[in-house]
């Protein structure tokens, strides 16, 4: 009996993939572990592999095709074996695979732009019944991968027993993004991710805040090129961005980490880097109602002013600039934040992110201080107000007591919507800002 | 009807004319002078003095709603006072007459019959039997706070304090009332005087009342029974069906022996002219004279007359030829006794329908003023005497009243210690193989009865023993099983009596009494007209005065026709009386099909909604014997749902099939009639061999296990069975014939989802009929629920079914459509 190859679903809220690669052409011979094909979201891409030996009989799509998530791709299987009852309905006639994908289809750009629509419509909550629930939290089983079964898109019992039968359990990766502070609606209370991406705060339709900026080396545009593409030239070409950058003294956030890097493991804390002690500050001092319009989304002609600060990150991969979001920093202990940061990186590079946790922010943070700039002009996330760049340290002489003496001066450059706030209110957030991480110990405190 | 009765066309065709005697009115004559003849003065003094109580307390109370005071106290007062200040001859005349054994039962405004009647049976009854009863009465507590407060020089005026401070503390809701202050001003009674209940139903005591009446004559009790209600109730159909049940011909043409005669009954009506604000003669309605009315009744024109009732020696002169007439067997009687209220029809009633003049002619008229006046002047007593007795009076109403307003005293119910004190009043739960220790009554001896007989060769299990179905013909079936409780029954309870539409001769509609009119004598098995009032409004009486009975309605949709009487009176008298009524009734109701829109309704919903009515719908062989046992062993009001669909159905569940000897199946207690894991099928009626086509097409097509429980009763409902199952399941479907608004399936769906939350997979589902008029036959097919809706909507709403595909239409998009239209 032949195998067939299913789209995953790559989180609750995922409709569909755009197929973006075949690795194999009908008719080859695969292998288990044999990548398949790749695909992705707007967010986030993945690559498939093969989960038995044998040929690749049919294939239902072609490369930029959109495809529903659980819809069989392909069927694997022996030689003369039928693969017609595979074929999911709807599907178009598979193309050769050996054929090239059609060059820029302006539809298939179309696309994963709407599938954002479409998760906000119905994403923001898991549909899953409690007796669902309960076996799951029993179990261990990850929802996120359970494939719902039940009527209007809700996971009953048997999804999750599916779930245990093909051993999808919780990973610690899963633990390890879930936002301890947000309102659990989850099983026995506990944070899903569903919770995560749906925080109680948010009022907006989740647009599309999702990435940044990037340098560009690779020909071809990968889709999450294309929607990134698209978002920055929407930014910069709907909104009146303009970058203030100021330094500020190190000392002591360099001091501290210093110590934290020799007492970290001891008391058993993660390793908190100075990006984490960025996020932190930048955080706390965002959820100071004063600064409000910078935690905030601008859509049409309203202002939607965030409770509680979700913390946008710009993470580097290879597949492109990714921005995960810790919902809810404003609440959490540097500790927590370095956590969270690191997990969702890694999430991010090995390409298992949620989507859901794609979404969300109020704010972002990019730092390329790293790479030695100096100064930089990052691009505003829309519908956020705000970006804050943060960039690498010189030494810097300054007068005390009558004596020059050096200083570490850590950069950074807050991009704002001018059509959100003046001038002033930004620099008034940077002020405060660098005053905050000059005297981190004191905002420790609060 | 009876094949001894000959309908003769020639008779009925022949030319004649219809001949009315004369139907006295005011016609009493006689003097002060020449009724003391009659009377002793100490008896016509007495009834001044019963007179001036009423008046006084009437007093009371309006002072009390109107100016918030009396004798000086202030005290507020906010339920209802429906006053007869005006009408004390009536209520004195009547009751002068009465003995403990006659019974009187009352309207809303029956303060003074209650207290005339109490103050009659004080006279009557002997000090050892008055000290019985007030010691006796809920423990002897009325008694005991009487006794400690009093300086009564005599049993007799103990007694009366006994009656007026029982009678207040009832009104001002205190425990220490007659009925605990469930009753009030409306409701109250004290039976060991012969006070049956009051009523705030207009009309509502005349089928009560004639139940009454059918159980003394069915048990050769003594005494007569009184219902005093109003010209108002005239206008009532329940009052009107009442009149004519208790005048019907067979009580004297085919009842035998001592059960020959009329039914022992006065339908009283006190004649104030007034009902509320409408004027009964010359506005609301056409009699002119009320006592006309009986003359439309029965030949003997129910001995109607009017009589003057502003006069107690006039009423008491009625009385006496009623008294007559009822024992003898010339009943039912009616009287139109003139009267007049003084005050509104309660005190919020400021009287704009009528003028200060006639007010003021009746107040000249005060027969308080001149029955007084004429006593003076025949020289039965000074003036000074009657302002003694007023004294008096006025002495004894004062204490008592400060006696039942004092809360250390007359204490209100005490919610918070015992919250359960209306709680534990609403069934009185009990267990009473028979409600009298005499032989019962039948024409054969036990197991002679030819149905009976005939049942022995029945097949008493659905399947013989290769498992091949046993033909109908030869099948025991539901009606065979409720046949043989109640055939068993009427042999062990002596007061159990039956009757409805059409259940001598024919045996009922389903044939379920077939057999017993071989059987039991005409006072035990009796066709009624098509009274659904009367129907059940008497047997709520029959119940209230001691006797077991079951009534049929023959299908469920008749239930509107006796609504007031299902609804307001079968089910409230046990806990209104603070349990000091039972209430053994089995109303058999059952579900048709076929007949369209107005026979074939599941109203199981209807009944479980008022609290204080059991409810079963039990539809196998074995339930059915089961469960009427139950109930007819029990002492609760209970609506004993049937369905017409299986009436030949034989047993298929209960191995062994069903018993036939006599056997009980608790109230409440739902039974799983096949096990399951996958899905849990609740349901009510009939529908429960629907659900198992369902599960049985869901098992061999779809490999989907389901587990049927059949609730059999719906009120009193034991959950533990159904969410031990739902937890087990994850999904549970409910289905019914009744339509699926308001259908007692959502009651159970609700609480099955708080009850099992956490274990549920799906929300409970439920399957009903549709929000329409049933249509013809042909169609039902489209109305009533079917195996496929089963499935439609586990696939619909529950779980998705690989390969299945819906035909109706259980989305939530149709969901809200059809309720945004009211389908």
């Amino acid at each position: 009996m032949a195998t067939a190859i299913i789209m995953p679903k790559l989180g609750i809220s995922v409709e569909s993939c755009i197929l973006t690669k075949w690795h194999k052409k009908k008719g080859d011979e695969v292998k288990k572990g044999d990548i398949l094909f790749s695909y992705e979201t707007d967010k986030s891409a993945a690559d498939e592999e093969s989960t038995v030996d044998g040929i690749l009989l049919d294939v239902f799509y072609n490369e930029d095709d959109d495809v529903p998530c659980l819809n069989n791709v392909c069927v694997i299987g022996n030689a003369g074996e039928s693969t017609a009852e595979f074929a999911p309905a709807g599907a178009a006639d598979p193309a050769p695979v050996a054929e090239a994908a059609p060059a820029e289809a302006p539809a298939a750009v179309a696309a994963p732009v709407a599938a954002p629509v479409v998760t906000a419509a119905q994403g923001d909550m898991m549909k899953i019944s409690p007796r669902a629930k309960g076996l799951a939290e029993k179990s261990n089983a990850d929802l996120r991968f359970a494939a719902p079964t039940g009527p209007e898109g809700r996971i009953i019992e048997r999804d999750v027993r599916k779930l245990i039968a093909d051993g999808v359990l919780t990973t610690s990766a899963a633990a390890g993004v879930t936002d301890k502070d947000a309102v659990g609606t989850g099983i026995g209370g506990r944070v899903t991710t569903g919770d995560t991406a749906a925080p109680a705060a948010v009022s907006a339709p989740a647009a599309a805040p999702a990435a940044a900026e990037e340098e560009v080396t690779v020909a071809r545009l990968t889709n999450i090129r294309k929607v990134i593409a698209k978002q920055m030239v929407e930014s910069l070409s709907t909104m009146a961005q303009l970058t203030q950058s100021s330094t500020f003294d190190a000392t002591e956030i360099m001091a501290f980490r210093a110590k934290l890097k020799e007492k970290a493991e001891p008391m058993g804390l993660a390793n908190i880097t100075l990006n984490d002690i960025i996020l932190y500050a930048a955080a706390k001092t965002l959820a100071d109602p004063q600064f409000k319009s910078l935690n905030a989304h601008l859509i049409g002609d309203e202002m939607h002013y965030f409770k509680n600060v979700h913390m946008g990150v710009a993470v580097d991969t290879e597949r492109g600039l990714m921005v995960p979001t810790i919902f809810n920093a404003n609440k959490l202990t540097l500790n927590d934040i370095a956590v969270q940061s690191k997990a969702l990186a890694n999430d991010c590079k090995k390409g298992a992110i949620s989507p859901d946790k794609l979404k969300g922010a109020s704010f972002t943070v990019s730092n390329v201080g790293a790479f030695g700039v100096e100064v930089f002009t990052p691009v505003i996330n829309p519908p956020q107000t705000a970006i804050l760049g943060v960039t690498t340290i010189v030494k810097r002489p300054k007068e005390v007591n009558g004596e020059i003496k050096l200083y570490p001066a850590m950069g950074l450059s807050l991009t704002f919507d001018h059509r959100a706030l003046d001038g002033a209110d930004a620099a008034r957030f940077l002020k405060a800002l660098s005053a905050n991480l000059e005297s981190f110990s004191l905002l420790m405190a609060k | 009807m009876p094949k001894s009765q000959y309908t003769d066309p020639n008779k009925l065709r022949a030319a004649g004319k219809i001949k009315f005697k004369d139907i006295p009115v005011n016609q009493y004559k006689k003097s002060i002078k020449e009724e003391r003849k009659n009377f002793t003065d100490e008896q016509l003094l007495r009834m001044y003095h019963d007179m001036a109580v009423i008046r006084e307390f009437e007093t009371m109370l309006n002072s009390i709603k109107k100016e918030g005071r009396y004798n000086d106290t202030e005290f507020m007062y906010a339920g209802p006072a429906h006053l007869s200040a005006g009408q004390e001859a009536t209520a004195v005349g009547q009751a002068y007459i009465l003995d403990t054994d006659d019974f009187v039962l009352g309207s809303h405004r029956s303060h003074g019959e209650i207290l005339a009647k109490g103050l009659s049976a004080i006279e009557k009854l002997s000090d050892e039997e008055l000290t019985k009863i007030m010691s006796e009465f809920l423990g002897g507590k009325i008694y005991n706070i009487v006794k400690e407060h009093t300086q009564a020089a005599s049993v007799k005026e103990l007694a009366r304090e006994f009656l007026i401070y029982g009678a207040m503390a009832e009104i001002f809701a205190r425990d220490t009332g007659f009925n605990k202050g469930f009753g009030g001003s409306m409701h109250a009674f004290f039976l060991p005087f012969g006070i049956y209940p009051n009523n705030a139903i207009v009309g509502g005591s005349a089928p009560v009342a004639t139940g009454v009446a059918l159980y003394k004559k069915c048990n050769k009790k003594k005494g007569i029974v009184v219902a005093n209600i109003g010209d108002g109730s005239l206008a009532c159909g329940p009052v009107y069906e009442s009149m004519n049940f208790a005048a019907m011909d067979q009580m004297k043409k085919l009842w035998e022996g001592d059960y020959k005669g009329g039914l022992p009954i006065l339908f009283n009506f006190n004649n104030n002219s007034y009902a509320m604000g409408g004027q009964t003669c010359g506005e609301t309605m056409g009699y002119e004279q009320l006592a006309r009315i009986g003359a439309g009744i029965n030949p003997e024109q129910m001995h109607a007359e009017r009589v003057d009732g502003w006069n107690p020696l006039a009423v008491i002169d009625a009385m006496k030829r009623v008294k007559k007439l009822l024992t003898e067997g010339q009943g039912p009687c009616l009287l139109d006794l003139v009267t007049y209220r003084f005050s509104g029809h309660s005190t919020s009633d400021a009287s704009t329908y009528r003028t200060k003049e006639e007010m003021a002619a009746w107040e000249e008229q005060d027969p308080i003023v001149c029955f007084r006046r004429d006593l003076v002047e025949a020289g039965v007593a000074s003036d000074e005497k009657f302002d003694e007795i007023w004294n008096e009076v006025r002495e004894r109403n004062h204490k008592m009243f400060a006696l039942a307003i004092d809360e250390k005293v007359s204490p209100f119910t005490d919610y918070v210690a015992n919250p359960d004190s209306i709680e534990k009043l609403m069934f009185s739960n009990q267990k009473i193989a028979k409600m009298d220790d005499r032989e019962a009554e039948t024409l054969l001896p036990y197991g002679e009865c030819p149905r009976k007989i005939q049942l022995a060769n029945k097949a008493r299990f659905a399947f013989d023993a290769e498992g091949k179905p046993v033909p109908k013909t030869r099948m025991f079936g539901v009606r065979d099983a409720l046949f043989e409780a109640i055939h068993d029954k009427y042999y062990e309870d002596p007061t159990l009596i039956s009757y409805g539409e059409d259940v001598r001769d024919w045996g009922g509609a389903y044939a379920v009494y077939r057999g017993l009119t071989e059987t039991l004598p005409y006072n035990r098995l009796f066709n009624s007209p098509i009274s659904e009032a009367a129907i059940v409004g008497s047997a709520v009486g029959y119940a209230m005065a001691g006797g077991r009975i079951i009534v049929e309605l023959m299908y469920a949709d008749f239930i509107g026709r006796a609504g007031d009487e299902i609804f307001n009176q079968l089910s409230k008298w046990q806990a209104m009386s603070a349990g000091l009524l039972k209430m053994p009734v089995v109303v058999r109701v059952s579900v048709g099909s076929k007949y369209g829109a107005q026979h074939s309704q599941d109203w199981t919903a209807l009944i479980s909604h008022i609290p204080g009515l059991k409810c079963v719908f039990p539809v196998t062989p074995y339930d059915a014997k089961g469960l009427m046992t139950s109930v007819l062993n029990g002492t609760d009001p209970v609506v004993f749902f049937e369905s017409q669909r299986v009436y030949d159905t034989g047993e298929q569940f209960h191995q062994g099939g069903v018993p036939t000897e006599s056997y009980e199946i608790a109230l409440g207690e739902p039974d799983v009639k096949k096990e399951g894991k996958d899905i849990t099928i609740l349901t009510v009626g009939a529908t429960l061999y629907v659900a198992l086509k369902a599960a049985k097409e869901l098992e061999e097509k779809y490999g989907i296990s389901a587990e049927i429980i059949d609730a059999r009763s719906i009120v009193p409902f034991n959950y533990e069975k159904v969410v031990e199952s739902v937890k087990k399941t994850g999904k549970i479907l409910l289905a019914s014939d009744a339509c699926a608004r308001g259908s007692i399936l959502n009651e159970f769906a609700r609480n099955i989802t708080e009850l099992a939350f956490d274990y549920l997979d799906a929300p409970p589902v439920v399957v009903g009929s549709e929000n329409w008029i049933t249509p013809a036959h042909e169609y039902e097919k489209e109305f009533f629920p079917q195996p496929s809706w089963i499935i439609d909507a586990i696939h619909e709403k529950i779980m998705p079914i690989a390969g299945y595909v819906a035909q109706k239409n259980y989305t939530p998009v149709e969901q809200m459509r059809k309720a945004k239209f009211g389908v």
